[in-house]
């Protein structure tokens, strides 16, 4: 994989229709992580999401594209935007789509995850987006299923439809439309975050200069991994400074913070954090003017986010929900089109 | 009875210190004739093909009976042990209800003589009454009954002051404790290693100073027993990290006593293999997502165990202390599961290998590397944990000894096998092994005289 952003040749398919026979870059049974996931691959997605929101600019957004194919959209964990999310994309593409809301506590109950997705592909699903507590679970989910694996959110792991629509969103408000050399910051609560991880793949991909910061507490091990790189020569830099953070800096992201993490002692109160780590207009001073703002969501305002930086005109929090929609129905579509498994679902194997 | 005829072996006799060209004959049940050859009649033979060495000792294994007879029974144990070359097993008490007492261990004798099998087991007490860390366990009527030694493993036994009281307890009436060093307090809700693997794969990690903290504390409180209780002996089992290796390494310099074993999951698989490596420790570069190591689906829930698997300087650690000495032994912490308890999530799966089949063929994995001379593989399998059990429990000499009853493995380093669910004889199908080529596939087991195992090979009773 190439450090660069720059373009590449990549065949767009054509969305309005089925995306079988279609010839695309895409090869990915599943998509559980951006691990495996290769720069041109990315840059498919940003394509396709292109047409994606043509699509939802039109009077009637919607495409006939996986008519007749069942989405299921399995989640273990509370979620209203990212289940939404889905469900709005897999509608606009005309898919038969399935909700099941899983409890944890189905587990107590003697029902494994592996007998429930055993069930869902009885029950018809092809495309299975899945939301978990436990990091690793969509991995077990793609070995028994059949068809394809969104991962939804695997615990601390990975959020790769999130880190997705966070570069497409990035680079349709960045000049030159590119994030390379650009100073990337993703502020807070990074140990805990599945969105942090993956957008580490995807942003070092494209060649952003990623910043990690937050309390060392909340860093924890994220230094080793940013001396090795999230794969050969693909550095990030992790600073408890929020000064040097932010500084000169082109995008800033913040993470929700818990309220659980005061409780296993990880930080002195949420009072403390919004004082030294919360993202207020007067720190945003610091970055470039019109540097971007965003956050995964849902916010808690007044602690990472001051209320009025996140409604403010540098946010782009909103537009993340709507680009949300457009990556979505991106994914799903080149999911739909796989044929053939490969690297992405060696879980499969 | 067992009669057995080997010509043109690799005999390895650890109590002689001695290997090489031979022939063997059992009759009878009896190891009749042990003959070394030289000269032209050794001509051919080498230490790749048949090999022949005492049977094996595992100081640490879990059958899971009484309690969860679906996991492991004594049975099935000691069938899987005859199959990984083992005469002996020592089992842990975390059954249910936990062995704290002669009754469960009288349980686990019936079992084991029900089973008819040759295979000796041999039983841990729990430190603990209940394995609760509260209170003592009944240590004196334990030892009255034959443990050989007190554990509570599985867990740590928290209280230092408890360990204070077990070791002088214990050590007055001359059995070790057998420790499972974790401070719990940094471990809570840890699945794997606290490091770069666990780092990206979002998995709360086990920090290698949990690990540590309690073998320091075991050690400083042993060095001020011993002064009172000169019997007093700490044993640390499935020692993972270098740091604890080297604690034990300058407490043995410094005439504690205090006796350590490593696994063999241990000293050759690594925290990369959660991340879909396969690569033998040996091999491993330290980023899996740079160097293609990763040829399978991470978070394989059969790589999750207690302590975690380390990093490949771990690793290096823990073959480096089999080699100077500071691991007394390779055990093999066979930790047996349902599919049910392990076929789940990784974060949700049980803690676990079923390893005392894949033990030898894994370490013969070092050996064929050059990592570990094969006679020490054999020491650490045969009179490394002969004298850690001291010879109340091992009354004859672990080597092969000419008039004795049989108790020898016979093992073929030019023949592979392939660990699979159905080739492991142990009910516990949890091995991360599977699908995996082993070289040394035993041929024959003889435990006290009498066939345990056999294989491919024409053994007559």
């Amino acid at each position: 994989m190439t450090v660069s952003d720059r373009p590449v040749a990549i065949a767009v398919p054509i969305v309005d229709s089925p995306p079988e026979n279609q010839t695309v870059g895409w090869s990915h049974r599943h998509l559980l992580d951006l691990d495996v996931v290769s720069w041109p691959e990315i840059e498919l997605v940003m394509r396709t999401t292109d047409a994606m929101r043509e699509v939802l600019a039109r009077p009637i957004s919607k495409v006939p594209a996986l008519r007749g194919r069942n989405v299921t959209i399995l989640f273990y964990e509370a979620s209203t935007r990212t289940r939404v999310s889905f469900e709005v994309a897999a509608k606009n593409l005309s898919a038969d789509v399935v909700n099941i809301a899983a409890s944890l506590s189905s587990v107590s109950k003697g029902e494994s995850l592996v007998d429930t997705v055993r069930t869902v592909e009885a029950l018809g699903a092809e495309l299975l987006v899945i939301r978990h507590a436990v990091s690793g679970a969509p991995y077990l989910a793609a070995e028994t299923f059949s068809g394809s694996v969104v991962n939804g959110g695997d615990g601390w792991h990975a959020h790769p439809t999130q880190a997705l629509l966070d570069l497409y969103t990035m680079r349709s408000r960045l000049p030159g439309g590119s994030v390379e050399d650009r100073k990337v910051v993703i502020l807070g609560d990074v140990l805990h975050s599945r969105v942090a991880r993956s957008n580490i793949w995807s942003l070092t991909a494209a060649g952003a200069d990623l910043w990690l910061c937050g309390p060392a507490t909340l860093l924890r091990g994220f230094e080793a991994w940013a001396g090795r790189g999230a794969a050969a020569g693909r550095r990030f830099r992790v600073t408890s400074s929020i000064d040097e953070a932010l500084r000169d800096a082109d995008v800033v992201m913040a993470l929700r913070i818990q309220r659980e993490r005061m409780a296993s002692g990880l930080l002195p109160s949420l009072r403390e954090y919004a004082a030294r780590y919360g993202l207020t207009s007067a720190r945003l001073a610091l970055s470039r003017p019109g540097a971007l703002v965003m956050h995964p969501g849902p916010m808690n305002e007044g602690v990472e986010i001051a209320a009025d930086v996140a409604a403010g005109t540098q946010s782009l929090i909103t537009e993340q929900v709507t680009n949300g929609v457009a990556v979505r129905m991106a994914l799903l579509y080149l999911l739909a089109g796989t044929a053939e498994p490969s690297l992405g679902s060696r879980a499969a194997e | 009875m067992t009669d057995l005829d080997i010509s043109r072996a690799w005999l390895v006799d650890p109590v002689a210190g001695r290997e090489g060209p031979g022939d063997i004959v059992v009759r009878d049940g009896i190891l009749e004739s042990v003959a070394w050859l030289d000269g032209g009649d050794a001509e051919g033979i080498d230490d790749r093909g048949v090999v022949v060495a005492p049977g094996f000792i595992d100081l640490h294994a879990h059958f899971r009976e009484p309690g969860n007879e679906d996991a492991e029974t004594i049975a099935s144990g000691l069938a899987a042990a005859a199959h990984g070359g083992f005469t002996t097993v020592c089992l842990m008490p975390n059954t249910t209800p936990a062995l704290d007492d002669p009754a469960v261990l009288a349980q686990v004798a019936a079992a084991a003589a029900a089973s008819d099998s040759p295979v000796r087991a041999l039983a841990y007490g729990a430190v603990t009454a209940g394995r609760r860390g509260e209170t003592l366990a009944a240590l004196g009527e334990l030892a009255d009954a034959g443990v050989v030694g007190f554990s509570d493993d599985g867990s740590c036994v928290g209280s230092a002051e408890l360990v204070r009281n077990a070791l002088a307890y214990a050590g007055a009436l001359g059995l070790p404790l057998v420790d499972h060093a974790e401070d719990a307090t940094q471990t809570v809700g840890a699945v794997a290693n606290d490091g770069f693997v666990a780092t990206v794969l979002g998995l709360r990690g086990w920090p290698a100073a949990a690990e540590e903290a309690a073998v320091a504390r075991d050690l400083a409180i042993l060095a001020e027993v011993v002064r009172d209780v000169p019997g007093a002996r700490l044993h640390l089992t499935h020692v993972s990290t270098a740091s604890s290796l080297d604690l034990v390494r300058r407490a043995k310099a410094a005439g504690l006593p205090v006796t350590c074993d490593v696994t063999p999951h241990h000293l050759a698989l690594t925290d990369e293999w959660v991340a879909g490596s396969r690569r033998w420790a040996w091999e491993a570069s330290g980023d899996p997502w740079s160097d293609g190591a990763i040829t399978a689906a991470p978070y394989a829930s059969a790589l999750r165990v207690n302590p975690p698997l380390r990093s490949a300087g771990d690793a290096a650690a823990c073959r480096e202390a089999l080699l100077d000495g500071t691991a007394d032994a390779v055990a093999t912490d066979h930790a047996p599961h349902t599919a049910v308890d392990k076929e789940v999530e990784f974060g949700l799966a049980a803690n676990g290998i079923s390893g005392i089949e894949t033990a030898l063929g894994v370490l013969l994995a070092a050996v064929d590397a050059g990592l570990i001379p094969l006679a020490r593989a054999i020491e650490s399998l045969t009179t490394g944990p002969a004298a850690v059990l001291g010879r109340r429990f091992v009354d004859r000499p672990v080597g092969l000894v000419e008039g004795e009853p049989a108790d020898l493995v016979v093992f073929d380093r030019s023949e592979s096998w392939t660990v699979s669910a159905d080739a492991l004889v142990s009910k516990g199908k949890n091995s991360p092994l599977s699908g995996r080529q082993l070289s040394g596939r035993v041929l024959a087991t003889i435990a006290g005289g009498r066939v345990a195992h056999e294989a491919a090979l024409a053994v007559s009773r």
